[in-house]
Formats: structure tokens, sequence, C-alpha cells
């Protein structure tokens, strides 16, 4: 009796999961492939879209960005945790609450502050955001890495690597990365896709990306905005499966 | 043997408030196995983690024959451990996981290939090369564990409670194991355990810890014969305390004269430390210690529990031959078989 009910309340809460999500993407989807004025349905809105001579810069420029925010928060993430982990466990809770900060400092002081605080070297140049994006997106990956890091015993993994001979790095290579390899995809897919969708930060700063690119598109054609919102909606999405696909994985092959 | 291949000198170790190591000092012998036997708490781990290099000591030093450790960082050290969790990479197979440490020694494959296999083959588990931990039994995995901290010939094997998670069948087999693959190879090795029987089964030298420090270090048939305090008497071997009355060198327990062989203790009530096997018994019905209330057949010898009138119960270990006529509810005469004992004022 309640395991019919049960079922009954998770087929309830995917549909409307399913209902919540989908709905909205279909609408964008019929509106993306309207005519306009004339009626009918056709893809000339993407065609015009893909010939818009920025649309590949802009497209090619957010996704260097956020690649380039991937591996900044890969590379300081990871081994930062590992290492508070092994052997700091009481900072734990301070820097659970410090990944927090960047969702309650409001964009503008945060705009402001931050930059000053990078070198000089990316000061003022574009190479500035992929910073910005990695704090930006630091509540996320944090926890996404975290849950990963505290689903397997690392204390002991760290010192059976170490005492083996594998010195810090090799042992985040070789041991920490492939073992939380579903956590460390989690952490890419999410900075990614955060990155690539930012905007406030950008507009503040007065950069021009993709998606701000894409605002001042629909301006002139709305459909067309629609189209793009489609495809870079679909685009990391393809990209994402194509990452965890090709990530071989060592866990169930003979 | 001299003892000067691994010598540790005056360790000490503080977690914020808590001691776990004061003043700990060792010498371990080549080709030794020695075995650090102590109370959960008493700072074993510990002790095996600085040798290892996880954790650096507050003061001392470690050397390894003219070799000072203590700046040299974990991977450096050359040292295999083996962890009381189970530690093997589980994204690895077996064969990947004992090659490890040459991979990381940048060994060519082949080369690491053979020597994870043979390893396996020592600790019989050739069979299970291609397979990933979570397949074996956790016996296999503290074997593979095993294989891959020899594999890379470490200078000390470490070992940290490697069978407490393990079943008693499992247990005793691989400890025999372990001292078999060590004597065989030569590999000098500290083994850490809370198990008494454990350690004296398998060491050439026990050392015995308590509160951060090594109490007593001797080989295991000096340390069960000649403890050197009520400590260690208490945690090494079956032990029975009765109370007796001390006047200056001389305790008198049973109806007996004996001496005393530990000294800075007041003289009046005391406790008397006595080994099973130095307890006789008699048969008797006019002027009896105690009451025996079972028998415990052990094969060729036999363990009578007694009790005495004060409630007191004392264990006796006889040949199986000779305790046939103690049966339960016997009422006996103890005669203690020694001529030195330890006492205390506990
Ligand atoms: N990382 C640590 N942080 C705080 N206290 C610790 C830590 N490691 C050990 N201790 C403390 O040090 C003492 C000795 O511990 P340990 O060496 O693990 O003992 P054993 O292995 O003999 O059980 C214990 O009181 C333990 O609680
Ligand atoms: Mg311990």
């Amino acid at each position: 009796m309640s395991k019919v009910r049960s079922q009954l309340s998770l087929i309830v809460v995917l549909m409307s999961l399913g209902i919540f999500f989908l709905l909205p993407m279909g609408a964008a989807f019929e509106y993306s492939i309207r005519n306009g004025l004339e009626g009918g349905y056709s893809f000339k809105n993407y065609l015009w879209a893909i010939r818009e001579e920025d649309f590949v810069y802009y497209a090619l420029r957010s996704f260097w960005l956020s690649s380039l925010t991937v591996v900044i928060t890969l590379m300081v993430l990871v081994p930062l945790l590992t290492w508070i982990h092994v052997t700091k466990p009481r900072v734990q809770g301070w820097i659970d609450g410090l990944s927090l900060l960047p969702l309650v400092i409001p964009v503008v002081a945060f705009a402001v502050g931050a930059q000053l605080a990078l070198p000089d070297v990316v000061k003022n140049t574009v190479l500035e955001l992929p910073f910005l994006y990695f704090i930006l997106s630091l509540p996320y990956a944090y926890r996404a890495l975290d849950i990963g890091l505290r689903a397997i015993p690392l204390k002991t993994l760290v010192e059976a690597a170490r005492s083996s001979g594998a010195n810090w790095r090799r042992t985040i290579t070789t041991v920490i990365v492939p073992i939380t390899r579903t956590a460390v995809l989690a952490t890419v897919a999410l900075t990614f896709a955060l990155s690539l969708g930012e905007y406030t930060l950008t507009v503040l700063l007065h950069w021009d990306t993709f998606p701000t690119w894409v605002t001042f598109v629909a301006q002139e054609n709305l459909l067309g905005a629609i189209a793009i919102s489609m495809m870079t909606l679909i685009i990391p999405f393809l990209l994402l499966a194509a990452i965890s696909l090709l990530t071989p994985s060592s866990k169930n092959e003979r | 043997m001299s003892q000067n291949y691994l010598k540790v000198k005056g360790l000490s170790k503080k977690f914020g408030n808590v001691v776990a190591l004061n003043n700990f000092s060792l010498e371990v012998a080549r080709g030794e196995l020695v075995t650090l036997l102590g109370p959960s708490g008493c700072g074993k781990t510990t002790a095996l983690r600085l040798v290892a290099g996880l954790e650096r000591q507050d003061s001392g030093t470690i050397f390894l024959e003219s070799r000072d450790l203590t700046l040299i960082p974990a991977h450096h050290r050359n040292m295999g451990m083996v962890f009381q969790a189970y530690s093997l990479f589980p994204n690895l197979t077996v064969a990947e996981n004992v090659a490890f440490g040459l991979q990381m020694r940048k060994v060519d494959r082949s080369a690491r290939i053979k020597k994870a296999h043979e390893l396996l083959d020592l600790v019989g588990l050739d069979s299970q090369s291609a397979r990933f931990p979570h397949q074996l039994s956790g016996g296999q995995q503290q074997r593979v564990a095993l294989a891959r901290a020899l594999a890379f010939e470490p200078e000390i094997l470490l070992l940290d409670e490697p069978l407490s998670a393990l079943d008693a069948q499992v247990r005793s087999n691989l400890r025999e194991e372990i001292r078999r693959l060590q004597l065989s190879l030569g590999t000098t090795t500290l083994f850490v355990t809370h198990d008494q029987e454990e350690a004296m089964s398998i060491s050439d030298r026990v050392g015995v810890m308590n509160e951060g420090r090594l109490e007593q270090i001797d080989t295991p048939d000096d340390l069960y014969n000649h403890p050197k305090n009520v400590f260690i008497a208490n945690f090494v071997g079956l032990m029975n305390q009765v109370s007796g009355t001390k006047t200056g060198k001389s305790v008198s327990v049973f109806g007996a004269n004996l001496k005393v062989k530990n000294e800075v203790v007041t003289d009046g009530r005391v406790l008397v430390y006595i080994r099973p096997e130095f307890v006789e018994l008699e048969c008797t019905e006019s002027d009896a210690d105690a009451k025996v209330i079972s028998r415990l057949f052990l094969g060729s010898v036999s363990q009578v529990i007694c009790q005495l009138n004060d409630g007191t119960i004392v264990h006796s270990l006889l040949s199986s031959r000779m305790s046939a006529e103690f049966a339960p509810g016997i009422r006996v005469k103890i005669r203690v078989n020694e001529d030195e004992v330890l006492v205390s004022n506990g």
C-alpha cells in the first residue's frame, strides 16, 4: 500500500519537475522557430544567428573564458580542499563559510574590490574575467567538489599514496582526481555553465561576451536572440556530455 | 643484534592539549620485527606516523642509520605503510595498486608489472591481479596493501593494526603470513597493535607503551617472565591479582612468604601479581583458600578458575591430566610456585 503511494508521489514529483523544466524550454523552442509575421515554422532564425558575423567571435570568446575559469577552479580548489581535508580538518568550517561570501557581496562592490586584488598582468585585460568568474562560481564549485571529497576515505588514501612515494601533485593527479571523477566533472559543469552565462559583472566592467552580445542583438531581432539562447543551452550540454563520455571510466573496466 | 638501524630518540608530540607521545625512544635493528603494544590512545599510531613522515614531531630525532629523517617528506622516506582502514586505491586494479610505488619511482611498465605479480604471488593473490579492490574480501585487501607496501622494497615496513578489522580466523592466518614474509624478505618491520597475543606471537621484540611512553621493550619471553612493572604485567598475558600483606622485602600470601621484586611500595595490604601457571591447587576439606567454579579444557592444558573466600577470582593453568580432579564445587588449597613476585598498593 505504502509502496504504491510512494511510487505515485515519485511519479508526481518527476512529472512536475519535467513540466517545470521542459515547458518553458519547449515554449522557447516553439517561439524560436516561428517565422515572425508571415506565420509558419522554419529554422530561419537559427540560420540568421549563425550568419551574424559576431556570433562565432563571441561564442568562442565566452568558450575560452569559461574554459580558463574551469582550469583556474580545478587548479586552486582540488589541491586546496584535499590539503585542508587531510591536514587541517578544523579549518573546514571557515572555508565553508568563506565560500559563501560571493553570494552575499553585491556584484558592484565585488567587481570593483576584486579587480583591485588581481595581479597586474591580468588587471584591465579580458583575462580578469576568468578570475572573477572563478570567485562568483565558488559557492557552487566548492560544494560540488567537497561532497565528492567527503565521500571517500581521503586522508587514508592520500597517506597511502604519499608513503608509497607520491608527492602532493602526483597524489592529486593520479589518485584523488580519478577517484572523485564524478564530483570533479560536476564542478567542471557548474563552473563552465555559470561562467558562460555570467552577465551582470561582465557588463559592469564593460566587457563584451556572448551573453552581453545576445542582449544586444535581441533589441534588433528578438526571435533570433531566442534561437541563440536555445543554442547556448544545448551546446554546453553536448560539450559536458562529451567530456563525461570521453573521460576514461577506469572504475568498471575489466 | 646491533640495534642501530632505526634510531628514534626523545620524540614528543602534542595535539592541542593532548600529549600523544612523551619522550619516546626506540631502536630497531636491521631485519628485526618490533611491535609497539599498548592500550588504545597510548600513542602507537602517532609513533608510526612520525617515522613514516605523515606527521611532524614537536621535538626529538629520527635517524635511519646515519641519515636524519626529520626534514625528509613522507614520499622520500621509502617507508612501506599498511593502514588499519582499507586503503587500496579504488580506481586501480589489484596489480596496479601493488605497482603504484614503483610507478611513482618511474620504474618502467614491464618491470613493475613483473614485480607486482611476484609480490601478489607471495601473498597468494596472483589470480586476483586484474580485479578491483571492492571485489575482494577484507583479508584479501589487507594482503594487497601488504604487497603494495613491500613492492618498492621499503627501508622499513610500518603496520598500523592491519588485522584489527578482520575476523579471528583470517586474523591469525594473516599474522603468521606477515611474519613468514617478513622473515623471508628480511624487511625491518615496525608493527602496531593493542592485541597482546598478536604482539607476543610474531615479534622479535615487543615494546609496551603507556600514555605516550615506552614502558619496556624486550623479547616476548622476557616481557612475560620479567615485566618491569605492574602495568606491563597486567597488559601482557593473563595475570592474577590477589591481596597479601607486605613487610619489608617480603610479602605473605596464601600462607607463604615470597620475595618482593619491585621496591617502591609501602608496607601493609598490597596486591600480589601471580601468573596462572604458578598457581598450584590441592584438594582439601579443612583449610581451603578457594572453591573451584569452572574448568576450561584447552587441550594439553586446562584452566581452572577458582573463587577465593573474599570473592577474588584466581586462574590456575595446569596440565589437563593433573586438573581432572578439580571439578566445580571442589574446595582447594592454593600454593604459589614462585619465589619472587610483583606487588602494588593498588
Ligand atoms: N590528529 C589528531 N588530532 C588530535 N588528537 C590526536 C590526533 N591523533 C592522535 N590524537 C590523540 O593522541 C593520542 C594518541 O593517539 P594514537 O597515536 O592514535 O593512539 P593509539 O594508536 O595508540 O590508539 C590520543 O589521545 C588521540 O586522541
Ligand atoms: Mg592507533
